[in-house]
């Protein structure tokens, strides 16, 4: 197992496109977090003050990362995908016949890499946020164990959603077909569930995975959403589902 | 040593390999011959366990693919050279495969010697040529240092001078007591290079045996010009042979030999300007071998399913 994930790294690491998807990553959570930030402090003096009442410092700070998920997902995608458009899958498993083994392995290495790159970028980004803020708009402080979990969770919610791309990218086996899938999950079903009667809506809409997201970075439960935790676990849920789909197949198709 | 025992593959309606059973040695070139379309790269990939019979066994020295431990240093295959990402060099790439079987990193730099890519190493392999790729086919298949090895189509791509060098690679591979066991649908490209053929049409097995067995099974033709043809072929006729008349006067006879065709037509008085036996080249051998599977196969499948 170690000498499998071994190699699947030097495979991660040897492509441009995982060392493209990283830097799309850091910069849209960023940048786009940057953008977000500065704008409020921009409107600060002119907002609503309802909504200044239930401003949340930490998910806006984070804001980026309603974008950079999609970067992670194809980069999660593509881990797979590649081995199937370039046929190289048959030289992967005719060098390691396990396949549960190989999906495993390239597991560890998504999961680790992912973990490393969103977390120092989420706190980058939560860092750079209350630096814009500061002396205009209410900052919060790493000191307090509600921003604390809220910008990590920021960070598991990124590796999550790597995840679910490269358990899309295992059952559907194209490139294409799984970016589709996954764009349409966090972009589609949102319009979908918002054309559903209001009191369906309510229900409904915090299952979505960007939902998830949302409650996941937010220091206190938004209104008609999941609590940090409960979102953390059914994200997990979704992930799980999926890539335990993936790998069942995996292991009864013909490669 | 492969064996593959009664195997069979289906994809939906079509049976791409159907009942198939041989052995290939060790010590021998062993050529797997069979027209495009024939199961030969199906067999090979169940072979490699990455594709599931639907029936049957196959195994390598007596243990299934998928229960090698470190199946790089027990066979080593070289099933698309296309298949590697584009983006990758070729060291990584070998680097890559060779960590995964616990194969040290030096022998890399020895298959890629090997091979004739070194120079090309550290480029990436989207841009290789077709023959290049090859190469670093057969590297990957090197690898692990494998006592048996598969090629499918492995000429497909090389120039004259790359075809040469895999005849003599494959030739070496066999004396030195591997089992070498290379797939192409060309019967004049497995004469120069396998010493043993197995033939297949339609996934099914139709003949295994020596590339010189083959030749003389064959039955070979007799081509008579004489005074009077006509009367010969009456008179070959009427002894259950079949005559076929050219425009230039010749006759070929088959289903006899030489000595018999002159006989006869010395004991009938007809004068004979020319007879020449013809032995029959491989690729007619082929041809013959595979028409018939092909025609069993048609008739076959116009059988309603019932």
């Amino acid at each position: 197992m170690a000498s499998t994930t071994h190699a699947e790294w030097i495979k991660f690491r040897t492509v441009r496109s995982t060392v493209m998807g990283y830097a799309v990553t850091i910069l849209l959570t960023l940048g786009i977090g940057a953008l977000i930030t500065t704008a409020i402090r921009g409107h600060w003096r002119t907002m609503d003050p309802l909504r200044r009442l239930t401003f949340d410092p930490v998910s806006t700070s984070l804001g980026g990362t309603l974008f950079a998920q999609f970067a992670v997902g194809v980069i999660g995608v593509l881990f797979i995908t590649s081995e199937y458009s370039s046929g190289s899958i048959r030289t992967t498993f005719a060098a390691t016949p396990r396949r549960i083994q190989v999906v495993l392995a390239k597991l560890a290495v998504l999961i680790s890499v992912t973990t490393v790159v969103a977390e120092v970028v989420v706190f980058a980004a939560f860092l750079l946020g209350q630096r814009i803020y500061e002396g205009v708009v209410p900052t919060a402080s790493l000191a307090s164990g509600a921003v604390l979990r809220s910008v990590i969770l920021g960070g598991v919610y990124l590796t999550l959603l790597a995840t679910l791309g490269f358990g899309l990218g295992l059952i559907l086996r194209q490139q294409s077909a799984a970016i589709s899938v996954f764009t349409s999950l966090l972009l589609i079903v949102p319009i979908i569930v918002f054309v559903l009667p209001q009191s369906w809506q309510d229900s409904v809409s915090r299952y979505e995975p960007s939902s998830l997201g949302h409650a996941m970075m937010s220091t206190s439960a938004p209104l008609n959403m999941f609590g940090p935790w409960t979102a953390t676990l059914l994200l997990l849920g979704y992930v799980a589902v999926v890539l335990a789909a993936g790998a069942s197949l995996l292991v009864r198709r013909d490669a | 040593m492969i064996s593959v025992e009664h195997l069979s593959k289906r994809y939906g309606d079509t049976l791409a390999v159907n009942d198939l059973s041989f052995e290939v040695r060790p010590g021998v070139v062993t050529g797997f011959l069979g027209p495009n379309g024939s199961g030969k790269s199906t067999t090979m990939r169940i072979i490699m366990g990455l594709d599931a019979p639907t029936s049957g066994l196959a195994t390598i020295d007596g243990k299934r693919f998928r229960d090698l431990k470190t199946p790089l240093r027990e066979v080593g295959a070289l099933l698309d050279a296309a298949a590697v990402h584009p983006g990758r060099t070729a060291r990584n790439h070998l680097l890559a495969l060779a960590t995964s079987n616990r194969i040290p990193a030096r022998r890399v730099e020895e298959v890629l010697e090997f091979t004739g890519i070194a120079a090309v190493a550290d480029k990436k392999v989207g841009g290789y040529s077709l023959g290049m790729s090859q190469r670093l086919g057969i590297a990957a298949a090197l690898l692990g240092d494998p006592p048996v090895l598969l090629f499918d189509e492995p000429v497909n791509g090389l120039d004259p001078e790359g075809i040469r060098w895999i005849r003599a690679f494959f030739r070496t591979l066999a004396i030195e007591g591997r089992t070498v066991f290379v797939s192409s649908h060309l019967m004049s490209e497995m004469a120069q290079s396998a010493d043993e053929i197995i033939v297949i049409g339609r996934g099914r097995f139709i003949t295994q045996s020596t590339v010189d067995e083959l030749t003389a099974s064959a039955d070979g033709t007799v081509l008579v010009r004489s005074a009077d043809n006509a009367a010969l072929r009456r008179l070959l006729e009427a002894t259950g042979t079949t005559v076929d008349s050219a425009n230039d006067g010749t006759m070929t006879v088959r289903g006899t030999n030489a000595e018999s065709v002159g006989t006869a037509a010395l004991a009938a008085g007809i004068a004979i300007f020319e007879l020449t036996p013809q032995r029959a080249s491989l690729e007619e051998v082929f041809m013959d071998l595979t028409a018939d599977a092909v025609e069993y196969a048609s008739a076959n499948e116009s059988t309603p399913h019932g």
